[in-house]
C-alpha cells in the first residue's frame, strides 16, 4: 500500500489534481474569506478598544445605522471584509486564467482597491464633520445667540465636502475643475465681498467683540468719541447711544477706534 | 308711509366709504362690485387682495377697539379723512358680518391704540409679539395658576435706569429677543419672580427681575388696579417705553402708554 501511494506516476497524478488552477484557486478563495472575516473581526475589536464606537456616538451617520440595526464600527469592519472578499476573488480568477490579459480586470484590479478606499474617506469624513459640529456646537453653547450654529454647520460641510473631493480624486474623477471653481466662488466671495463690506465686516468683528464680552450693556452712561450717553441697544454692527436731545447710531468699528468711556 | 328699506337708505345716504373687517370672500365680492364706493378691507391678512388694506396687529375681540383702530389707520393712510361718513360691516357676534354702523370720520382721531402699535419707539412687531406673549401667559397662566407680569418694551436704557435689580438678571449677557421660538416658555418660567421684564427696541430681552422706579406723581390710572399696574403707568409716562401688564387678579391685558391705559384685551376672549 505504502509503496502504491509513493508510485512517483501515482504521486505525480496526485499533485497534478491538487495544484491543478481551480483547486488552488477555491484554496486561495477559501483563504480570503477565511483572513478577511478574522480581518473583519479583529478591526471591528480595535476600532471599539480605540474608542471608535464612542467617538461617533450622537453623529446622524451612526443614528442611520443603528436605525438599519448596525454600527459605524460594524459599517466598517464589515466593508474591511467584503473588500478582502473582493479582492480574493478577483485573485482566485486571476490564477485560474480568466482574467489573463484581459486589460479591463486588470483596471478592475486596480480601481476595486480605490473605491474600497474612497468609501471609506467619505465615511471617514461623514463621521468627522459631524463629529467636529458637535463639539463646535458643545464649545458655543456659551454664546447664547441663536444663530451661532451656522459656524458648525460650515464645517461639517467643509469637511465633507473635503472628503468628497478626495474620494473623487481616489476614484479618478478629475476634480481640478471643482476645486478651481469652489476657489474662484471663494475668492469672488471673500476678495470682492471684503472690499465691499469693509466696514461693515470691521463693525461686526468689533460687534461680535461687544456682545460677546459686553464691556457695556444696555441703561449705561457712556462716552465713545466726542459723544456721550445712555446705551439704548447693541447690535452686531451698530450701537445706539441716546445723548441730550439726540440719538446716535454709533458703528461699532468707531467703538473700538475711540474706545469706550463709562460714566459713573 | 315708511318700509324698513327706506330707514336703512336713509342712514347710509352720503356714504362713500366701506370698511369691511375681516369679510367673507363673497361678501367683500358683493361690495367690491359697488358703484361709487370705496371699499377697505381690515384684517390680519389681506387674502382677499384688496387695493385697500389695513392690517390688524391684533385681533381685537372689541368690535369698538377694531373700529377705534381701523378709522384711525385709514386716516393715516389717506383712505378718509375727516368729515366722510363710513360704513363699517363687522362680525361682533362670531357669525359673520353681522353689524353695520355708520360713522363720522372726527376731526382729532387720537385714541392712542393706533399710535401704541405704530408710534412707538419700539418696533411695532416687537409690541404685537409681547402682546401675544402677554395674552397667552393669561390663558394658561403658570402651571395651571393665574400669573402676573409686567413687560416694559422699548427705550430700554432709560428704563435701565430708573429701575434696579431685585437679584442677578436671569437674562444677563444673554441674546434672547421676544420673537425666538423657545422664548414663551423661557419667559413663562422667569414670570415666577416679581418685577418687570425690560425689552429693547429691537426686541432684546434685557433683564427680568427689575424694580421700577419712576416718579408716580400724576399717574391716572382706574382706582382698584394693583402696584404692578401703577408701576407700569408711572414708568411709561416717565420714558418713552409702552407697558404691557397681564394682571393676576383680573386675568386682563392692559397696555400703558405715556401715563395712561391704552387698550385692555381679554386673554378668554381673545
Amino acid at each position: 500500500m505504502v509503496a502504491s501511494i509513493l508510485n512517483p506516476v501515482r504521486l505525480a497524478q496526485f499533485f497534478e489534481i491538487i495544484f491543478s488552477p481551480i483547486i488552488v484557486a477555491l484554496v486561495i478563495f477559501l483563504g480570503f474569506i477565511v483572513v478577511g472575516y478574522l480581518i473583519g473581526r479583529v478591526s471591528a475589536q480595535v476600532l471599539t478598544s480605540i474608542g471608535i464606537g464612542e467617538m461617533v456616538e450622537g453623529t446622524t451617520f451612526e443614528r442611520t445605522a443603528q436605525g438599519l440595526g448596525s454600527s459605524t464600527v460594524a459599517v466598517m469592519a464589515r466593508l474591511t471584509s467584503w473588500f478582502i472578499y473582493g479582492f480574493g476573488a478577483l485573485f482566485a480568477l486571476h490564477i485560474v486564467g480568466v482574467l489573463d490579459a484581459n486589460l479591463l480586470w486588470q483596471q478592475i484590479t486596480i480601481f476595486v482597491p480605490r473605491l474600497f478606499v474612497a468609501v471609506l474617506v467619505v465615511i471617514i469624513g461623514i463621521v468627522i464633520g459631524e463629529k467636529a459640529a458637535l463639539v463646535i456646537q458643545e464649545r458655543l453653547r456659551s454664546v447664547k445667540l441663536p444663530e451661532v450654529t451656522v459656524v458648525a454647520k460650515l464645517t461639517k460641510y467643509s469637511i465633507i465636502f473635503l472628503a468628497a473631493l478626495i474620494a473623487l480624486g481616489q476614484i479618478g474623477v478629475v476634480t481640478t475643475a471643482l476645486v478651481v471653481v469652489l476657489a474662484a466662488y471663494a475668492f469672488g466671495v471673500v476678495f470682492l465681498g471684503g472690499i465691499a463690506c469693509k466696514d461693515l465686516l470691521s463693525s461686526g468683528a468689533a460687534g461680535m467683540y461687544l456682545l460677546y464680552h459686553q464691556p457695556y450693556a444696555i441703561g449705561d452712561h457712556v462716552r465713545i468719541g466726542d459723544r456721550e450717553g445712555i446705551v439704548q441697544e447693541v447690535g452686531l454692527f451698530v450701537t445706539w447711544v441716546e445723548g441730550e436731545e439726540v440719538e446716535y447710531v454709533i458703528p461699532n468699528n468707531h467703538v473700538f477706534a475711540h474706545g469706550i468711556g463709562r460714566i459713573r | 308711509m315708511g318700509t324698513l328699506q327706506d330707514v336703512i337708505e336713509e342712514h347710509v345716504e352720503g356714504v362713500e366709504t366701506l370698511f369691511l373687517f375681516s369679510p367673507s370672500r363673497s361678501f367683500y365680492q358683493q361690495c367690491a362690485e359697488i358703484e361709487d364706493v370705496d371699499v377697505t378691507v381690515l384684517a390680519a391678512d389681506n387674502e382677499q387682495g384688496a387695493s385697500q388694506f389695513i392690517e390688524f396687529p391684533l385681533d381685537f375681540a372689541n368690535v369698538q377697539d377694531r373700529i377705534q383702530f381701523g378709522v384711525e389707520a385709514a386716516v393715516e393712510a389717506d383712505y378718509v379723512e375727516s368729515g366722510d361718513r363710513v360704513l363699517c360691516a363687522a362680525d361682533m357676534l362670531g357669525d359673520g358680518t353681522d353689524t353695520f354702523v355708520v360713522l363720522r370720520v372726527p376731526d382729532a382721531v387720537h385714541t392712542g391704540l393706533y399710535d401704541l402699535f405704530t408710534d412707538s419707539r419700539a418696533e411695532p412687531n416687537v409690541i404685537r409679539d409681547v402682546f401675544e406673549l402677554a395674552i397667552e401667559l393669561g390663558k394658561k397662566g403658570q402651571k395651571g395658576k393665574p400669573v402676573g407680569a409686567l413687560f416694559v418694551v422699548g427705550d430700554a436704557g432709560k428704563v435701565m435706569n430708573k429701575s434696579r435689580p431685585l437679584s442677578y438678571n436671569p437674562f444677563e449677557k444673554s441674546h434672547v429677543h421676544v420673537g425666538d421660538p423657545i422664548v414663551n416658555v423661557m419667559l413663562k418660567e422667569f414670570s415666577r419672580l416679581d418685577g418687570a421684564f425690560v425689552i429693547s427696541d429691537s426686541g432684546k430681552i434685557v433683564s427680568s427681575y427689575r424694580y421700577l422706579e419712576p416718579a408716580a406723581e400724576g399717574v391716572d390710572i382706574p382706582k382698584g388696579l394693583g402696584a404692578r399696574h401703577m408701576a407700569a403707568g408711572a414708568i411709561t409716562r416717565d420714558t418713552n417705553a409702552v407697558a404691557i401688564v397681564l394682571s393676576e387678579s383680573d386675568g386682563m391685558v392692559r397696555a400703558f402708554k405715556g401715563g395712561s391705559i391704552v387698550c385692555e384685551v381679554d386673554p378668554e376672549a381673545y
